[in-house]
């Protein structure tokens, strides 16, 4: 199966070079196929947030090189990363950040438009979309009038609808009860399992983490540790569980240099 | 503690009072230069042309500060509006309601004295800017006028002190009735959606009847008067409103319906931006298209009534100069500028009579505007016989004119004899030649005009008796314009400063409306980015959307003003005169408070990384 994602050697070092400077991601190598599920676990501040950022090209490498699709993106122009978030990726944020201004048609038919696609195409594919979510009736309202559920949905329908090659979550159920956390998870797996969509999410909770296909968990910047799921989703839960305890015995701290 | 936390606050918050204090202090700058023009007593005293621009000046004041106030009032407000969460976080470290009031009003005034002092410079600065080109324009000295004028400061500190201390204090009593959660909830507020319109066909058709009666009244000023006087203002700002509020969420709409052009880019977010903030800016929108009105009118009209002081004297005069003996000097100067007709004519004087040679009266009618039809016309010739009733000779209407025109200085002091040459000849009395020149263009040789007058006070007091060259004068064409022209450009000075007044202050309000709502666009601004939107497409919807916002009540208060000038036609004869340069000046403030506000905005929302 094709590499989707490809991190080489990924350092991230916020501040200037010298003494203020913080290494949050070290070294950090990983890669994804075509159709994965993977979760990135760890403690707070481990790099979590960081580390998706830098997938999602909003924020720069200090070293190192990521490949999307088949195009590196780590020596692209501001311009040119934009143009590739657009075409190439989808996000869902923790808040889902549905711009209130817009229906929600305008929502989700916003990347769409971004590609100039024409009206008719908008329409037939937002149609269809949003038809597999459900959000068919609710598709003139503004998301103040939404329930959490339907803006949640309305965000996947937007991360999707132009079939990017990797859609990116940073705690997607962050905001959620545990009854729409559930729903939102479901959606993806299944998402993911039919369409082979490539879902990236961070995630701190063991019971999101379990819809995952693989977990990475990162400590200090890097990579600790990987799971793959193999029995049921409550097994792979429980072996979750297993490896969260064990990690936390560790202290945690950052690095410094 | 707490007054330490809100000086922190206010330094935190530096931009925004940096455009609340520019509108202050043109205003107070503004204020105090009317106030200086219109109370240097002195100066009052030395000369009658300045005291008529004081009267003026004075008029200008009353209606800055009424204008100032509700500036004020709704800066004083927004000021509140920033720093109501602040409060209200002091208020959960257990800060008394008594304690926040009080560094709100403290604040208030500290600004209001910041202001004053950076003011008052300016407006001693502007004074003495004014004071000189009056100076220049008229001709005159201001030996007693005193730039730094301190009743003028007085008053001025007075005004806005008082007007700061009421408005602040009203929105304290806001303030003590706002509980803690609404403080603190204060920024999170959202526009709200905006409403389905409903009947706002109706609405829009009787705005346009509203502005369709106002611009009437504006139009037929002259023959409405005073019904029009009423009728225009009212009908207009009902006008605007309606409008405004019914037409401007349809105009949105309208766009919005245009899929191919709405899911375009990113003209969705655009127009949806639009769709909110027109909706909940309505109001102020229209409120600013009458104050844009307000604003360009005064300078225009300042400009128009300038230039009527040229073109109306023309009217009442058609001879530039009326010279009694004219001497080697008044020739000489007469010599200088190009006479296109000079006329003389002779008289004889006496304790009881004028005399006047029919002859020469005949064969050289002077040029007059008839009373009746209004045109510039040459009398008929006089007849053989004039009768005499009641001591006085009985002369045609145009004759009648024309005899003043002759004799401006003398003629109404006795009775006046048109007599054959033969009986002029023997008649008894001193005899005095008056030249009567006329040139194409009266403005053109204003010097000249002013010097022959000079030149003729040697003359007067030969004439009349106990002439006093100090305290008295006599009615030439050259001294009614004097005075007319102070007063035009004491209006001029006056329109356009309270012009510009109003215009600054009617754009930092706009200004702080928009900033005021880019707090809540920075999240949305921020997931456009993530989502893919380049850098320069989110600083392109930006600009076009405030464009929009500022086009609105640009257009509908430019076209009050075409429309408006219309009314000054019943005193004036060129309302429209040099309306562009007025229009220019309105553009210059109003597009550099557009691309202030854009540039703001852009620092803002779109933060470099
Ligand atoms: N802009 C920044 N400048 C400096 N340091 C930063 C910046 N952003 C993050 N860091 C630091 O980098 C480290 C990793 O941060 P990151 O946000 O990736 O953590 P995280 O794993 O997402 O944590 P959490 O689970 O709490 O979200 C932290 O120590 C943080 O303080
Ligand atoms: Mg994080």
């Amino acid at each position: 199966m094709k590499t989707i994602l490809k991190a080489k050697n990924v350092t991230k070092t916020y501040g200037k070079k010298g003494s203020a400077a913080y290494t949050a991601i070290r070294d950090l190598s990983f890669s994804m196929k075509e159709g994965e599920f993977i979760g990135i676990m760890g403690p707070s501040g481990s790099g979590k947030t960081t580390l998706l950022n830098m997938v999602a090209t909003l924020d720069p490498l200090t070293n190192g090189e990521i490949t999307i699709d088949g195009i590196v993106v780590s020596s692209k122009t501001e311009n040119q990363l934009a143009d590739f978030r657009s075409q190439k990726l989808g996000f869902i944020f923790q808040d889902f950040n549905l711009l209130e201004n817009m229906t929600v048609f305008e929502n989700v038919a916003l990347p769409l438009s971004l590609q100039n696609k024409a009206v008719k195409t908008i329409q037939s594919r937002v149609h269809q979309v949003a038809g597999v979510l459900g959000i068919r009736d609710i598709i003139e309202k503004y998301p103040e009038e939404l329930s959490g559920g339907q803006k949640q949905r309305t965000a996947i329908v937007r991360a999707l609808i132009h079939e990017p090659a990797l859609l990116l979550a940073d705690e997607p159920t962050g905001a959620l009860d545990s009854k729409n956390a559930a729903i939102l998870l479901d959606t993806l797996a299944e998402l993911n399992r039919n369409q082979q969509v490539s879902v990236l999410m961070v995630t701190h909770d063991p019971r999101s983490a379990s819809y995952c296909s693989r977990l990475l968990f990162i400590n200090d910047g890097q990579l600790d540790r990987e799971l793959f799921q193999t029995g049921t989703r409550e097994e792979f839960h429980q072996e979750i569980l297993a490896v969260l305890g064990d990690l936390e015995r560790r202290p945690v701290a950052g690095v410094r240099i | 503690m707490i007054l330490k936390l809100a000086i922190n606050g206010l330094k935190k918050k530096q931009r925004d009072y940096l455009i609340l204090f520019t509108g202050l202090i043109i205003s107070i700058a503004v204020f105090y230069m009317f106030l200086t023009m219109s109370l240097n007593k002195e100066f009052i005293l030395q000369n009658s042309v300045i005291n008529n621009i004081q009267v003026v000046f004075l008029v200008g004041t009353v209606m800055l500060s009424i204008i100032t106030f509700f500036y004020l009032f709704y800066t004083n407000s927004f000021l509140l509006s920033l720093r109501k969460k602040e409060y209200g976080l002091y208020e959960l470290i257990g800060a008394k309601k008594v304690q926040i009031r009080r560094v709100f009003q403290i604040e208030t005034m500290v600004i209001t004295a910041i202001s004053l002092a950076i003011g008052l410079i300016l407006g001693i600065i502007l004074s003495r800017v004014v004071s000189w080109l009056l100076m220049n324009q008229l001709n005159i000295e201001f030996t007693q006028f005193k730039v730094v004028y301190l009743p003028a400061v007085f008053w001025t500190m007075v005004y806005f002190l008082v007007a700061s201390f009421i408005t602040s204090t009203v929105h304290n009593t806001l303030l003590a009735k706002s509980s803690i959660i609404d403080l603190l909830h204060s920024d999170m507020h959202n526009d709200g959606i905006p409403s389905e319109p409903k009947g706002s066909a109706l609405q829009i058709l009787l705005g346009i009847f509203f502005l369709g009666i106002g611009y009437t009244a504006l139009y037929f000023m002259e023959q409405l008067r005073f019904i029009g006087l009423f009728t225009a203002p009212i009908a207009t700002t009902l006008g605007t409103y309606v409008l405004f509020v019914a037409l401007l969420p349809i105009i949105v709409r309208k766009w919005k319906r245009n899929k191919r052009v709405n899911f375009k880019g990113i003209n969705s977010f655009t127009s949806g931006q639009l769709n909110f903030r027109l909706s909940s800016l309505k109001w102020v929108l229209a409120t600013i298209a009458l104050l844009i009105a307000l604003s360009a009118g005064a300078i225009a009209g300042g400009f128009a009534f300038k230039n009527d002081a040229f073109t109306s004297i023309d009217e009442h005069w058609q001879y530039d100069a009326t010279l009694y003996n004219p001497g080697a000097a008044e020739m000489a100067v007469l010599d200088s500028i190009p006479v296109e007709e000079q006329l003389t004519f002779r008289m004889k004087l006496n304790d009881e009579f004028i005399y006047l040679v029919r002859e020469e009266l005949n064969a050289t009618p002077p040029l007059i505007r008839d009373m009746v039809t209004y045109e510039v016309v040459r009398p008929d010739p006089l007849p053989e016989e004039l009768e005499i009733e009641d001591g006085s000779q009985i002369v045609s209407d145009q004759w009648f004119t024309a005899l003043y025109a002759i004799n401006p200085a003398l003629e109404g002091t006795r009775s006046t004899r048109i007599v054959p040459l033969e009986e002029y000849e023997l008649a008894e009395g001193e005899e005095i030649s008056i030249l009567l020149a006329r040139t194409a263009d009266f403005s053109a040789h204003i010097e000249e005009w002013q010097k022959l007058d000079e030149l003729q006070l040697d003359v007067y007091p030969g004439l009349v008796t106990g002439f006093d060259p100090k305290t008295d004068s006599v009615a030439t064409k050259y001294a009614q314009f004097k005075t007319q022209y102070a007063i035009a450009s004491g209006t001029f000075f006056m329109g356009f400063f309270l012009g510009l007044a109003f215009l600054t202050m009617m754009a930092s309000i706009l200004m702080f409306k928009i900033l005021s709502g880019a707090n809540n666009d920075i999240r949305r601004y921020d997931s456009l980015r993530k989502l893919g939107v380049r850098r320069r497409v989110l600083e392109n919807s930006l600009a076009r959307e405030i464009f929009i916002v500022f086009l609105f009540p640009g257009i509908l208060g430019l076209l009050h003003v075409f429309v408006g000038m219309r009314m000054f036609t019943f005193i004036m004869d060129e309302p429209y005169y040099r309306l562009w340069v007025s229009i220019l000046i309105f553009l210059a403030i109003y597009g550099g408070y557009y691309f202030f506000t854009v540039h703001l905005y852009r620092k803002i929302v779109l933060p470099k990384h």
